[in-house]
């Protein structure tokens, strides 16, 4: 498969917006509240930072290596056994990231919407949407991406600028927090929220220009960012922080406590769900892409659609694995702090051993053609 | 080839995931008319010898212990399908003023919330459903035991929308889910109705149950509930506030103390009328508030937070009891709000204390030391019981000022 150039800047900047919004935002008001109280808003800011850096990291190498993707490059940077050792665990990462989301996803579902539903059938219809639409090349990939963006961003900002009608400034000072406990804790499990965004290292080979990736990665940050700390910001807002506290989903029950006005819809839970099943999706499928695709360029295949349904199976068991709900989040959190290793700390000595050992890869020549 | 079988398989399953798909909308169908739509819920407490009433539904004797021996009397008011009418155009029966004709009431007892609604359910066909649930009400009598119970189950269920509103009841409060007020079809429409046009015409706060959750929650303020009693043309009235500290119901004010509690708050628009009193009986005139606005300051003085109220009050005046006076002289005017600035500050006043006496912060003042004074909350706080204690021993510097703007269509 000839890598066509042809993802733009724009593209590239929703690709990682709709990757990084996913289930995580119905928890993530909790996750900020629990850190830091009133001081949640922050924490989500100092947490989107970090995020940043990730990003920023995976950015500059992609454009040392603008035509290479992770696995690629990280073979020529830290040598064969190494690099394909850290392919090994980025793969992995990200297949139990996939079943993580499609369990969470399928929960939320059993629990707020379709209680009879059983998760197992949930998550394999999700699981099943990812594995038929990761079938397709990165050009459709990134369109399903450019689609789904405005329809995932705008109604979730609609719906966050209406609750803000019951808003109170009041909850939300002192903005560094009364009592924070576990600040680092927080910011390392909202950090986690994004590592959707790793997606990055698969776009750059195919973007039209890699040189802007830096570029499109700054505003992908900035939107997805900035949604998730107005997202907990109306969310403390309006509840307070300790009754944010006694919420298994804030954001969800947000939604459920606003209205349009003049009451054309009482509550806009269900609205909120469409558009969120939405951000779900587009995130399973970034992360299933990232795994197979990971997977196919560690076994030099040329096509990375062979392995869509095979990774199926070994995801759907491993989305079962947690017995109950607690049980899921403790698991989250913790595969969450383990990936800030691989979506952070691996690529930054990526990043410092190229720069020592002066690797580099080969420069794009033909710009204009697309 | 190997890739031309794959493809093969990839087809077959994407049919077969078009009938995963297709039949997985099925396990949650539910016909509307096989709900059964609640639209209110009373809560009472009912008395240990009500147990030989309950069936062992969620419970057996011996292995499935039950918690204690406080039981709950639960009704609910399910809307009965085809009989509410859908428009003003449709006139229906009519004319009977009971609640048999829209709804249905049942009450059942249990040892817990949940555990009533399992017994409820296991009397009737449809499975309850309660997103709908406009009005919960419960008894004074469990509210002064605690909500923790009723509380938990409505923030635990996903149906039970935020803007319901809970309201506690003067006596039993399956009263009013009984009760059929003749202005409204559907008697809890009726209640709804009541607090939500209090709250447009400026004679009750915003307080639905998921703002009486927030409050409660809140390390610096308390909840409260509209507190309710069915009078004798099965009308209702709001007798008052209801206070809460912590999920107790505390104490209780009377209607005038809500113009209290709107005015330290400036909640707009206002809606209240009061007596002010010149020289005697026949010169009294009455004034209507307009609008409010209030001012919160806060200072810290020999370790106990000061608060300074500014409350500023448009109001027009009403009536006239007696010729004696006449009204179309600025002075007089100015004596009026001078008399009613004086009345305000007493009865502000004594609102205040009377909520300090009962430890229910339910302005939210903690709340602006903790949002204002993080330092001081933080080293003399920190805890919602430490904060009910303070509560007590804060100070209060009320003053009012009225503005009599506009005095109706008489001259004089």
């Amino acid at each position: 498969m000839e890598p066509k150039r042809h993802i733009t800047v724009i593209e590239t900047a929703s690709i990682l917006v709709s990757t990084i919004i996913g289930v995580g935002v119905l928890p993530l008001p909790l996750f900020a509240v629990n850190a830091g109280d009133s001081g949640a808003p922050l924490i989500t800011f100092v947490a989107v930072l970090f995020a940043t850096v990730g990003v920023v990291l995976i950015a500059v190498l992609g454009m040392r290596f603008p035509e290479q993707t992770i696995v690629q490059y990280g073979e020529t940077i830290i040598g064969k056994w190494p690099g394909r050792l850290g392919s090994l665990l980025v793969i992995g990462f990200f297949a139990v990231l996939t079943s993580l989301t499609a369990r969470e996803f399928g929960e939320v579902v059993v629990t707020a919407v379709l209680k009879k539903t059983p998760v197992e059938v949930t998550v394999i219809v999700m699981l099943l949407l990812a594995a038929l639409s990761v079938r397709n090349n990165l050009t459709t990939f990134s369109y399903i991406h450019y689609f789904y963006f405005p329809l995932l961003l705008f109604p979730a900002l609609f719906i966050v600028a209406l609750s803000l009608k019951n808003a109170d400034v009041q909850n939300i000072l002192p903005i560094w927090g009364n009592r924070p406990v576990g600040v680092t804790r927080g910011i390392i499990t909202i950090t986690a929220l994004f590592q959707g965004s790793f997606i990055l290292t698969s776009v750059i080979p195919h973007m039209r220009r890699p040189e802007y990736a830096m570029r499109a990665s700054m505003v992908g940050m900035l939107v997805a960012g900035g949604l998730y700390v107005i997202i907990v910001a109306a969310t403390v807002s309006v509840f307070g922080a300790e009754e944010t506290k006694k919420l298994l989903w804030p954001t969800l029950e947000l939604a459920k406590a606003t209205s349009l006005p003049a009451n054309v819809l009482e509550r806009l839970d269900a609205a909120f769900l469409a558009v969120w099943v939405t951000a779900v999706f587009t995130t399973l499928l970034s992360s299933y892409f990232l795994t197979i695709q990971s997977a196919s360029q560690l076994l030099k295949l040329k096509d990375h659609r062979m392995f869509s349904f095979f990774l199926l199976p070994f995801v759907f068991v491993m989305a079962m694995q947690p017995q109950n709900i607690v049980q899921m989040y403790q698991i989250i959190e913790l595969v969450g702090r383990i990936g800030l290793f691989i979506t952070i700390a691996y690529p930054a000595m990526l990043l410092v051993v190229s720069i020592l050992r002066k690797k580099r890869g080969e420069r794009v020549d033909d710009r204009s053609n697309p | 080839m190997t890739t031309d079988r794959i493809l093969k398989l990839g087809r077959r399953l994407i049919v077969a995931s078009f009938f995963v798909i297709a039949l997985t909308g099925c396990w949650d169908r539910l016909e509307i008319e096989e709900r059964a739509v609640v639209l209110g819920v009373s809560i009472d407490t009912a008395s240990p010898e009500a147990e030989a009433e309950e069936d062992e539904v969620s419970h057996l004797q011996g292995s499935q212990p039950v918690p204690s021996k406080d039981m709950v009397r639960v009704a609910v008011q399910i809307a009965l399908p085809g009989r509410i009418p859908l428009g003003p155009g449709e006139s229906g029966g009519g004319g009977k003023g009971s609640a048999g004709q829209t709804v249905w009431v049942v009450d059942v007892v249990g040892h817990s919330v949940d555990d009533a609604i399992m017994n409820l359910q296991q009397q009737i066909s449809s499975r309850l459903f309660f997103g709908h649930l406009r009005v919960i009400v419960v008894s004074e009598q469990l509210a002064k035991k605690g909500l923790e119970n009723v509380n938990d189950y409505f923030r635990r269920n996903s149906e039970v929308r935020r803007m319901a509103w809970m309201m506690v009841s003067k006596g039993s409060a399956k009263d009013l889910m009984v009760a059929a007020p003749k202005l409204e079809r559907v008697p809890t429409l009726y209640l709804m109705s009541t607090l939500d046009e209090g709250i447009r015409m400026g004679k009750f706060p915003k307080d639905y149950i998921g703002i009486f959750w927030s409050n409660s929650s809140k390390k610096g303020q308390e909840g409260f509930l509209p507190y309710v009693e069915i009078k004798k043309e099965q009308n209702v009235e709001v007798k008052g506030l209801a206070f809460f500290r912590g999920s107790k119901m505390v104490g209780k004010s009377n209607p005038l103390q809500i113009a209290g509690y709107l005015g330290v708050k400036g909640i707009n628009p206002a809606g209240y009328r009061v007596f002010v009193k010149l020289d005697g009986a026949p010169s009294t005139v009455m004034t209507a508030a307009a609008h409010r606005s209030s001012k919160i300051g806060l200072r810290i003085r020999n370790g106990i937070p000061v608060f300074s109220i500014q409350i500023a009050i448009d109001v027009n005046l009403e009536e006239k009891m007696g010729d004696k006076i006449h009204i179309n002289d600025p002075k007089t005017l100015r004596r009026i709000e001078l008399l009613q600035e004086e009345g305000s500050d007493k009865s502000y006043k004594d609102f205040l204390e009377m909520t300090q006496k009962l430890g229910s912060d339910i302005f939210g003042f903690g709340e602006i030391v903790r949002s204002k004074q993080p330092a001081f909350w933080n080293r003399h706080v920190k805890s919602k019981e430490r904060w009910q204690e303070m509560y007590k021993e804060v100070e209060f510097e009320v003053s009012t000022s009225i503005k009599i703007r506009r005095i109706g269509m008489k001259g004089k």
